[in-house]
């Protein structure tokens, strides 16, 4: 940058007026030592600046001067000791402190206040203990709740099971009652030979011709298979009906009606039954006795 | 108050750095007016002006020994002083732009408030001046040089490109050399 373009370019005069950033400052400063015509104009600006300030100049009050050379007298300043803003005596005392007075509110009307305030107080104590009393109440209630609603799912799981158990029951003493019955003749069913160790047995009752079953002991199938009962009438096998396993195979399980039949046997077939028994499926086979 | 006794520059700084009572005398009756001009122009608050303006000249006289003659006159310093401690003043009483900038508005001189009490004796001097400087130019310096704005700051507060803040203040100081040197 030549001398004659800086002059030109406005960044002095943008310098004296502190409008310059850092780095542009440091860039003229730098400029002023290299051309003295750049310092000289910077000197002109300042100066026809300084002149602008000087047009407005304003005597200060006379107190000022008095009081600064008290200061300085008083603290006999070298560069090294330091003087704090604190330690200055301020001359003025600006105006917001006394404004605050103005503000205070009269003294009979302070009174008034001060009542509502007492009585602000106390309401505010008593509404905390109430609250600190009803919050404990409340507590209180919502554990009983708690308890309250557990008991009744416990009533209800206790009912459901004492149903289950009055079914139970029921059936066992029907079960009980057909195979005391003396017209109700037993067929024993033991495994045959493929499976030893299975054994169902079968109560026909001979007045109505109805056939029950019992499971003994025959393995669980699987999900998609299901035992079926069989007669043989006549040399022929008849459909007597799949009968359920799990829970159910406890109790005496009613099958079809047959009138005739020689013989009472178990294949685990398709679940829903097979029309035709699949023989090497057969479980168990029992003959009539007599 | 020696008003008989006159310094040369070199006696003041000299003065001044031996921190001679009466050359601080001096220089207080001699620029106080000056500096007092600037701290007022600043804050336009005359109660805070008078403690700024006594903050200065402790400065002064506590910062003596800062003072380097090649960097520029003693009253350049001075100024510098004055301006730069009422500028941080205003500052810190976290002004608004549009605070600064209703204060160039409701100046003193433009509209003889209450200081008109402590006019300056050049005060015909300085009507000449703002007669021959546009509204606008006394605004640019005085936003620029009094309330410290930045370049962003101005163009904000007389709604002036950017770009152009530059060209008008250059303008502005060009036309306040030209009337001064008449």
């Amino acid at each position: 940058m030549d001398a004659q373009f800086i002059i030109s370019s406005g960044l002095i005069e943008l310098y004296t007026a502190g409008l310059t950033s850092e780095k542009e400052s440091q860039e003229l400063e730098a400029a002023m030592h290299q051309y003295p015509e750049v310092a000289a104009a910077v000197a002109t600006c300042q100066r026809n600046l300084e002149e602008y300030v000087k047009l407005q100049s304003v005597s200060p009050p006379e107190s000022i001067k008095i009081r600064l050379l008290d200061l300085i007298h008083t603290y006999p300043l070298t560069s090294d000791t330091a003087i704090t803003n604190a330690d200055i005596p301020q001359l003025t005392k600006t105006s917001p402190m006394e404004q605050t007075n103005v503000l205070s509110v009269p003294e009979t009307k302070g009174v008034s206040w001060k009542w509502i305030a007492a009585a602000a107080a106390v309401l505010l104590i008593g509404s905390v203990i109430l609250n600190f009393f009803y919050f404990n109440r409340w507590k209180e209630f919502r554990e009983y709740k708690d308890k309250y609603q557990s008991l009744l799912l416990s009533q209800n799981s206790i009912i459901s099971k004492t149903n289950e158990y009055k079914t139970r029951l029921e059936k066992l003493t029907e079960s009980m009652e057909i195979m005391e019955n003396p017209k109700v003749m037993k067929v024993a069913m033991p495994g045959t030979a493929a499976f030893p160790t299975a054994v169902a047995t079968v109560f026909w009752n001979q007045d109505d011709k109805q056939v029950y079953l019992k499971v003994n002991n025959l393995p669980e199938p699987a999900a998609d298979k299901q035992y079926q009962l069989w007669a043989i009438v006549d040399g022929k096998p008849v459909d007597m009906g799949v009968f359920e396993m799990g829970d159910t195979a406890s109790l005496l399980q009613k099958m079809k009606i047959t009138g005739k039949a020689q013989m009472f046997a178990v294949t685990l077939e398709k679940k829903g039954g097979a029309v035709s028994p699949t023989m090497e499926q057969m479980y168990v086979a029992g003959k009539i006795p007599g | 108050m020696d008003y008989h006794v006159t310094y040369t520059e070199a006696e003041l700084v000299q003065g001044l750095h031996a921190r001679d009572q009466k050359v601080f005398s001096f220089l207080y009756d001699h620029y106080s007016p000056a500096l007092y001009g600037v701290v007022v122009k600043v804050l336009n608050d005359h109660a805070q002006a008078v403690d700024v303006l006594q903050d200065v000249f402790l400065k002064i006289w506590r910062y003596a020994d800062q003072y380097n003659e090649d960097k520029g006159r003693l009253f350049t310093w001075m100024l510098n002083i004055a301006r730069n401690t009422a500028i941080d003043v205003l500052r810190s009483k976290a002004y608004k732009l549009e605070q600064k900038i209703q204060n160039i508005t409701d100046d003193v001189h433009l509209n003889g408030g209450p200081l008109t009490v402590y006019q300056s004796i050049d005060h015909l001097g300085f009507s000449k001046v703002l007669d021959k400087l546009t509204k606008e130019q006394r605004t640019l310096i005085d936003l620029a040089y009094y309330k410290g704005c930045t370049q962003e700051e101005i163009s904000r507060a007389l709604d002036i490109p950017l770009g152009t803040v530059k060209t008008r203040l250059r303008n502005a100081i060009i036309q306040l050399r030209n009337i001064l040197n008449k």
